[in-house]
């Protein structure tokens, strides 16, 4: 509430009137928030975002743009107040429960992080009620001021309609996955039926999955099951972070650098320490300073541990400066106010190539940070590494490309804003409730910074609004914990969406130079990738994206020599850190455009040229054993792929001999007027976890009636991993996703994981639940087969709830329950296992684009996009393809749009969601989901990630598109009109 | 695509102004079935459901960052407002208020009524489509038979706010519409412009752009009569 004077607002909230003391410039938003209705949310406070979108008398409107005094005597509705059909309290699977709309949300799969769920609902409600039979287009432009960073708003959209067709009676449209399965011998190609499509459709297709012949059947893994944490999230539960008020709770902020380069010369907090109701302001005078590295990864972390809490010295605008406690957040605002600094500017730098330059200045000069290459050229790692001889290599090469291609500095966009809730508990333990993907490093970060033992920290993870990797990384709870050091109450922070921008992290903005020898016969036979890695003012993940970009790059085409040479330096940036794609997508793009400029220059097919170099089944990763993550890797060899599917299919179903080279007006005439078709392609790689590293473990406990707690360290941020673990576990004990309930990730009472990132849950993690179910499995048997009187467990399986005997007698699982627990051979049946593996399977696929070029004005819009993937065996096709279309957007935004920009003294001009500018709904192109699906022998059920492949290819595929639309070939991401223009007139 | 719009059929042209009262949201205004097409178009292309609803007329006007493309269709539509002052209400035209030549508190919007020769076209360029336009060209030209009468063209991305350009669409006055005369309006609004460097594109790009876009928003105005094409 504000710390203005108050006033009283009677309202009508959801049916119901209220009374509201307010201060006269409270929004509505906090209004709400205060008085709980936690489904509305804070996204970004200034009208760009939309989650905190509510109806006043039946319209949408921003909450944070309305002042709650002016809603005096208007009717407010909030998702909580939607209707159920069922009165009483909806079950995790209790769908039939809820408002149409709601439950179209849970099925169709619309609900990722849920953050932007509240308020696509609401907006959706507001829609059906003034035209129940939308059209998509007219549903996507009243869904298009709800922001969503994690759907790529395809199942949204498809909600939407199939909630209108119930409502109105009407037949319901289909959204299910359609599956194939291939006859021996036959081409995935051949299925394709439907998704033949000549010109864009009005609907998108529902997901393929394809299936080999051989692909044994399942019951649980493969299912399109709905999300275990849906229906909570639908309907607008407190379930996030800062859905709780504590008794006491003060709020902190941040103040944060105005110069991009300074050394603090002074710092003042008397004057915000004397205003009544600050409980706390500390500076670099009062935190220890102690090193460390922010990047939440495992142990021993790489170097350099070169931040500290609080310095007295800032090295980008947006660096910490002090911290506030206050008992209103608005009182903490005005604290930060009165804190008088006095800062002796230094030169800066921005960029990385300048920082590389003799002269430039020296922005890590402390003698306390170690493990920096050569702090004084500000050159924080240099990384080389080869595979293969260099001489024989080059000997055979008739032709050498080469290629220097740049990539923007990308904010991750994450909706929920990065907060966190410390307080001390009842045993003196402090307990840090916080929206990460790494609640483990957390724990294990945070212990030596605020100086308690790991066993004196509780880290929970509520559901997450989406991280993206943003939140692979130790941001707020160092400072919250320490303000609830000194003040002793639980202290609430959240960043500002402008401090998002500056404050979190971002995409790593590389300068790449490929260069490549092939034959006369189309042999890649050489590849060498120099790369200046800008790690901005901290090292973080400097090194191990920039690894994992040399590692991946150079497998896809695994030439028998290849070479990495890396330099990451230091710029007084905010700071980049890990961000879905990590290195990879942004190297993906320089080699899969020069690949594509060779094919084009050489007058080669750009598909063959591409097949006859990629990895292929048994090959080994040449350069991984010599470039792992962080440290060397581990010798690996690919056990499944099905990236020569996935490209069959996709040519087939884009027609891609047909429409390539055609640089049409449109997709069937001639080129005239300004407009110009094209279409592209690349092709990819992932991993799935960090070989020799990552690992997971699961716990699974039975209860009284059959039931299962599940319960995994692993981090559901919003991917569904809750649910496919689920699966995983199901599929072994023959029960359904309904059976589990599923706790993630609270340090104190769930077994440890490594977070999520890396693509790494299904694999590891899944690894892990499985091998719990196989002890599991085996413990009900054996207690059926005594109570059965069998003389052991052999012949009995589990499925259906029961436990079958060969010859056809079985038992309920609650029966086995109940008598463990209670009756005979008493004992709880409780397994822990834990996964870790020495190799990464990649996942492969292509990508294909269409577009449409303006060639006078340089402006291109994106039609269609496929990705036609081999993520191993697909756990839920729902979830899945979930993930691949919510990359697609994060990526479409990379390659057309998305890009920090700054001023010359190194502030940046769009730190706002709007004038940064995310795709949003009504902007969308079609995208479609094709899954080949393989049997990686190494994975779980044969299952490999998906989580990041997506991001990899749209920008050299778009590239590749506009190229084959007008004849230009594009090095630097973001393609904005202007690049594009600039890049016409040189023609 | 989004760097091509062009309008579609309008209503019957009505024959008095349109007057909306200033407190009425940009939601309301879309919703009067008297709504010129190419105000509804530059409603709905990047002002959401929420914006138009809590936005009215008048903060619009008053601040036309919240959607100048709004703001730069009423220019070209020649819109006029009606201003409180010390001495009682006057009606001021829109694009004197935006030149802060005209001061007051706005009460209404007027958007004169066009006959059957008015025809109007719009064109812009944006990184994606539902982006707010780098630089945008709002063409209305009236005609009696195949002669000018009027013509106005207003454009975003070249001032710091949207700005109606009298100089060069004036060349076209008295004149037929065609394209070597819209060539030369295109080629002179170029020079009228005076962008600056933004991080969604430099100076001699808007520039460049405010001459392409002129030129096709009137090209539009070629097509048929009573509304673009
Ligand atoms: S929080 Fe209101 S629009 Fe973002
Ligand atoms: S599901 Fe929409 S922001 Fe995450």
């Amino acid at each position: 509430m504000s710390g203005d004077s108050t006033t009283c607002v009677t309202l009508t909230i959801n049916g119901e009137e209220r009374t509201l003391r307010v201060g006269r410039s409270t929004t509505l938003l906090d209004a709400l928030r205060e008085a709980s209705y936690f489904s509305v949310k804070y996204g970004c406070g200034v009208g760009d975002c939309g989650v905190c979108t509510v109806l006043l008398d039946g319209q949408p409107v921003h909450s944070c743009q309305i002042r709650a005094a002016d809603a005096a005597g208007r009717e407010v509705t909030t998702v909580e107040g939607l209707e159920p059909v069922v009165k009483g309290v909806a079950g995790a699977a209790d769908v039939a429960y809820l408002h149409p709309l709601q439950r179209a949300f849970v099925e169709v799969g619309a609900i990722q992080c849920g953050y932007c769920t509240p308020a696509q609902i609401l907006v959706a409600k507001a829609l059906l009620e003034r035209n129940p039979d939308p059209t998509e287009r007219e549903i996507r432009e009243a869904l298009s001021g709800v922001l969503c960073r994690c759907t790529g708003y395809v199942k949204i959209v498809q909600a939407v309609r199939l909630a209108a067709a119930r409502m109105r009676g009407a037949e319901e449209p289909s959204f299910a996955p359609v599956e194939a399965t291939l006859a021996p011998g036959q081409s995935p190609a051949n299925v394709l039926g439907e998704f033949y499509r000549a010109r864009p459709l009005d609907a998108p297709l529902p997901p393929l999955v394809i299936s080999p012949p051989d692909l044994e059947a399942m019951h649980v893994v493969g299912q399109p099951d709905v999300k275990v944490d849906g229906v909570k999230l639908a309907v607008g539960r407190p379930v996030f972070t800062d859905d709780i008020k504590l008794e006491g709770m003060l709020y902190g902020a941040l103040l944060t650098s105005p110069h991009a380069h300074a050394r603090i010369r002074r710092i003042d907090p008397s004057r915000a320490r004397a205003l009544p109701g600050v409980r706390a302001v500390l500076t670099h005078h009062d935190v220890p300073r102690i090193k460390y590295a922010s990047g939440g990864q495992s142990y021993p972390q790489p170097p350099p541990f070169d931040q500290v809490g609080l310095d007295d010295k800032v090295r980008h605008v947006g660096d910490r400066v002090a911290v506030v406690a206050a008992d209103t957040p608005e009182l903490a605002r005005r604290a930060l106010r009165l804190i008088d600094v006095e800062y002796e500017v230094l030169p800066h730098v921005l960029d990385a190539e300048e920082a590389l330059s003799p002269g430039a200045p020296v922005i890590h000069d402390e003698v306390d940070t170690e493990g920096i290459y050569d702090a004084q050229r500000t050159i924080v790692h240099r990384i080389g590494a080869d595979a293969g001889v260099s001489a024989a290599a080059w000997a055979r090469v008739d032709h050498v490309f080469e290629g220097e291609y740049r990539t923007a500095q990308q904010q991750h966009a994450n909706i929920e804003p990065h907060v966190c809730i410390t307080t001390w508990d009842e045993d003196g333990r402090l307990v840090v409730r916080t929206s990460t993907q790494v609640p483990f490093h957390i724990r294990r970060m945070l212990s030596p910074l605020i100086g308690l033992p790991v066993k004196r920290i509780r880290v929970v993870k509520p559901r997450i609004g989406g991280g993206f990797g943003n939140k692979q990384e130790l941001i707020l709870e160092d400072l919250c914990a320490h303000l609830t050091i000194a003040t002793g109450r639980p202290v609430q922070m959240i960043y500002t969406r402008h401090q998002e921008f500056t404050s979190s992290r971002s995409r790593h903005p590389p300068v790449m130079r490929f260069k490549i020898g092939v034959t006369d016969e189309q042999e890649v036979v050489a590849t060498e990738l120099e790369l200046i890695g800008d790690t901005g003012a901290y090292g973080t993940h400097g090194l191990t994206v920039q690894m994992v970009a040399g590692q991946k790059a150079l497998t896809l085409y695994n030439a028998p020599y290849s070479k990495f040479a890396c330099d990451v330096v230091y710029t007084n940036k905010p700071t980049p850190g890990a961000f879905r794609g990590y290195g990879a997508m942004q190297c993906f793009f320089g080699l899969e455009t020069l690949m594509a400029e060779i094919a084009d220059r050489m007058g080669w097919d750009v598909v063959a040229f591409k097949r006859k170099n990629w990895i292929k089944l048994g090959e080994e990763l040449l350069i991984a054993q010599a470039l792992g993550e962080g440290r060397e890797g581990f010798e690996q060899v690919i056990a499944s792929s099905g990236l020569d599917q996935c490209v069959e299919v996709g040519l087939e179903a884009m027609r891609w001999y047909q429409k390539r080279g055609q640089r049409s007006s449109d997709p069937d005439g001639e080129a005239k007027g300004h407009i110009r078709h094209g279409i592209g392609m690349a092709v990819m790689l992932h991993g799935s976890g960090i070989a020799g590293l990552d690992m997971g473990s699961a716990t699974i406990k039975m209860n009284d009636d059959g039931s299962f707690n599940l319960l995994v360290g692993a981090t559901d941020i919003g991917t569904g991993s809750d649910t496919i673990l689920a699966q995983i576990a199901g599929e072994v004990l023959g029960v359904p996703v309904d059976d589990f309930i599923v706790t993630s990730s609270d340090t104190d009472f769930t077994p440890f994981d490594k977070g999520a990132y890396a693509s790494s849950t299904t694999y590891i993690s899944g690894g892990a639940v499985r091998k719990a179910a196989l002890d599991v499995a085996e413990q009900i048997k054996e207690h059926a087969a005594s109570m059965l009187g069998l003389p052991g467990a052999d012949g009995l399986h589990l499925r259906d709830r029961q436990v079958i005997a060969s010859d056809g007698t079985s038992l309920t699982l609650a029966q086995v329950a109940l008598s463990s627990l209670h009756q005979h051979d008493q004992h709880q049946i409780i397994a822990s296992a834990s996964h870790m593996s020495y190799t990464s399977p990649p996942p492969f696929a292509a990508q294909f684009v269409e577009v449409a070029v303006d060639i006078e004005t340089g402006q291109f819009t994106v039609e269609r996009v496929l990705m036609a993937v081999d993520a191993g065996r697909i756990i839920n096709p729902i979830t899945a393809s979930g993930q691949v279309e919510g990359g697609l957007q994060q990526v479409l935004g990379f390659a057309h749009c998305e890009e920090m920009v700054y001023d010359q003294s190194g502030r940046l001009v769009n730190p706002r969601l709007g004038p940064y500018h995310i795709y949003k709904c009504n902007e969308m192109p079609e995208l479609e989901v094709i899954f080949v699906q393989t049997d990686e022998p190494t994975g779980p059920f044969g299952a490999k990630s998906i989580a990041e492949i997506s991001m990899d290819g749209i920008a050299p595929a778009i590239a590749d598109a506009i190229h084959d639309a007008t004849g230009v070939w594009l090095r630097e991401v973001p393609f904005t009109p202007e690049r594009v223009w600039r890049a016409l007139q040189a023609l | 695509m989004n760097g091509y719009q062009s309008s579609l059929a309008g209503p019957a042209e009505a024959v008095r102004p349109w007057t909306v009262d200033a407190d009425t949201s940009l939601q309301a205004v879309l919703d009067q079935p008297e709504c010129h097409p190419l105000v509804c178009d530059s409603l709905t292309a990047v002002a959401s459901w929420q914006i138009r609803v809590e936005t009215p007329v008048r903060r619009a006007l008053t601040s036309p960052r919240v959607a100048p493309r709004w703001v730069a269709a009423l220019l070209a539509l020649g819109a006029s407002v009606t201003v409180s002052g010390g001495s009682g209400s006057r009606e001021v035209e829109l694009a004197l208020l935006l030149e802060s030549r005209a001061a007051g508190r706005v009460l209404a919007l007027h958007i004169p009524p066009g006959g059957v020769g008015r025809r109007w076209g719009q064109a812009c360029v944006a990184r994606t489509p539902a982006d707010e336009p780098i630089v945008l060209a709002c063409a209305v030209v009236e005609m009696d038979g195949q002669t000018v009468q009027q013509a106005r063209a207003a454009l975003t991305g070249v001032w710091p706010q949207p700005v109606r350009l009298a100089r060069a669409p004036s060349q076209l006055v008295g004149g037929g519409l065609d394209e070597a005369s819209i060539q030369a309006v295109a080629s002179a609004l170029m020079q009228e412009v005076e962008p600056r460097d933004d991080y969604l594109g430099s100076a001699e790009y808007r520039r460049a752009m405010a001459g392409v876009l002129a030129w096709r928003a009137l090209e539009q105005c070629l097509g048929g009569e009573g509304g673009g094409r």
